[in-house]
């Protein structure tokens, strides 16, 4: 079932994904950029709102899916 | 190809910009933040989204990428492109014209003709160039137009000069000189056939001639009188005799298919007999190949190859057989010699021995054969056997 899942997924991007490194994060299929601050930036997804914490957070690439922030992250936390 | 845009947009709040640009639905790719501004790029086509609705921001284009990039640099450098553009098709147009056409041949009736010939088929100044096979096609096109005329003919290109080359073809017109002639015997030999059409018959059947006899009169006489000169014609069969020799080994090397074949594939190109062999061949000894064309593309031929695997052997002719293979060779080498009408009449071994495994074989032939040629002769002149008279064998 998983494997069918991953296959919807990658064919009709349907699902939301988070990539998280060590200065950056990157999300794809956001829905909306609820704010934005050096210190924390929202977005809404599909069933949740994520909310990224951190110092000297900027937006290095974004469009209307995907946003990539650099930054130092401290905290992402989902808001249900 | 993706055109992007680098824009800066002056503004001190850059989170709402961000913002707004979101909502736009506006794809920004590596954005750097400056003191009072804020650097992106943005896809060409969005240009016009900015400009709409982020009225109270000014937006600057720093850079442009793609093919923004190019058509501004072509508007930018138009006249030098242009100018190279230009340029290089003058070029390309002048080192592939012919502007002067020089055929190098002292007869200027003969260069006249050459320069009319080329013409026609499309060589003359302020042509373009051809490929070496299209000159070769002008070649023998003319040279078998004006076979009667031209013996050989060389295109050379010299930067922009075409110079042909010609050698004059020279027909010994002898013939036309002198209209009258004697048909005379080239060989001793006994006429065994006359077939005259013109001029007064000199021998009858079974009379033994030598060579340099009158076979056939030119001289046309009565009461010793000569009345007519006329290039007598015609064909006279006598009996002539051989002796001739011959040596053959006696023994002959055979190859002999083992039943051993393998395939392979082997390309030649249709103008050259140079053939390529694709796989490496798996038959290490002797071998007998057959090809069999698969199909042709772009002038080149594909065969199936058979690879048969062949061992020599060594075959040793009995006397016999060596003497009738001895005779055989001396019969067909004799027979290349003659027409329809000539035939081998009798053949006889005069001598055979077996030397340093060869077999050597005299043998005496007589032959029918045509002996007749024709003699021109000066018809002012009474000596028609004179040394002096060119002689013309058909």
């Amino acid at each position: 079932m998983r494997i069918k899942q991953n296959l919807q997924n990658f064919l009709f991007d349907q699902e939301y994904y988070i990539d998280i490194f060590a200065n950056n994060i990157h999300i794809y299929h956001y829905l909306d950029l609820l704010n934005i601050s050096d210190t924390c930036i929202k977005l809404k997804l599909e069933k949740f709102t994520l909310e990224i914490e951190g110092d000297n957070l900027c937006i290095s690439s974004m469009d209307k899916r995907e946003i990539l922030i650099k930054g130092l992250i401290n905290n992402v936390r989902f808001i249900r | 190809m993706k055109s992007y845009l680098l824009v800066r947009i002056k503004t001190t709040q850059k989170n709402n910009l961000l913002l707004k640009l979101n909502k736009l639905d506006v794809d920004i790719k590596n954005i750097s933040y400056e003191n009072e501004s804020l650097n992106f790029l943005i896809r060409a086509e969005d240009l016009a989204k900015l400009k709409k609705y982020l009225l109270s921001y000014k937006v600057e284009i720093i850079t442009e990428t793609g093919l923004f990039k190019l058509k501004k640099e072509l508007k930018k450098n138009n006249l030098i492109i242009t100018g190279l553009l230009f340029g290089l098709i003058i070029f390309l147009i002048l080192s592939n014209l012919i502007v002067k056409i020089n055929v190098i041949h002292e007869d200027a009736d003969l260069r006249e003709l050459i320069t009319l010939a080329l013409a026609e088929e499309g060589l003359t100044p302020l042509s373009f160039k051809k490929s070496y096979d299209e000159y070769e096609q002008i070649i023998a096109n003319i040279k078998e137009q004006y076979q009667d005329q031209i013996e050989w003919l060389e295109i050379d290109i010299e930067g922009m000069v075409a110079n042909i080359r010609v050698e004059e073809r020279i027909i010994n017109d002898y013939e036309e000189n002198y209209n009258t002639c004697h048909i005379i015997a080239d060989k001793a030999g006994i006429i065994k056939s006359i077939v005259t059409n013109k001029g007064i018959l000199e021998v009858s059947i079974n009379d033994y001639v030598q060579k340099g006899d009158i076979l056939i009169n030119g001289s046309i006489s009565l009461n010793d009188e000569i009345k007519k000169n006329v290039c007598a014609s015609g064909k006279i069969y006598a009996e002539v005799w051989y002796q001739v020799n011959a040596s053959l080994p006696m023994v002959k090397e055979v190859s002999k298919d083992t039943n051993k074949m393998r395939y392979n594939f082997m390309i030649k190109t249709k103008t050259k007999t140079k053939e390529t062999v694709l796989l490496k061949s798996r038959i290490d000894g002797e071998k007998r190949v057959e090809n069999k064309l698969l199909f042709s593309l772009f002038g080149f031929e594909f065969y199936l190859q058979k690879e048969y695997e062949v061992i020599k052997e060594t075959y040793e002719y009995t006397p016999k057989e060596a003497e009738d293979l001895a005779i055989k060779l001396i019969e067909e080498k004799l027979a290349l010699k003659l027409d329809d009408f000539e035939e081998i009449i009798e053949q006889k071994v005069l001598q055979k021995y077996v030397k340093n495994n060869n077999i050597y074989i005299d043998m005496f032939i007589a032959v029918k054969e045509q002996i007749g040629v024709t003699q021109y002769f000066d018809e002012s002149r009474s000596d028609t056997n004179d040394t002096d008279d060119n002689n013309h064998s058909n």
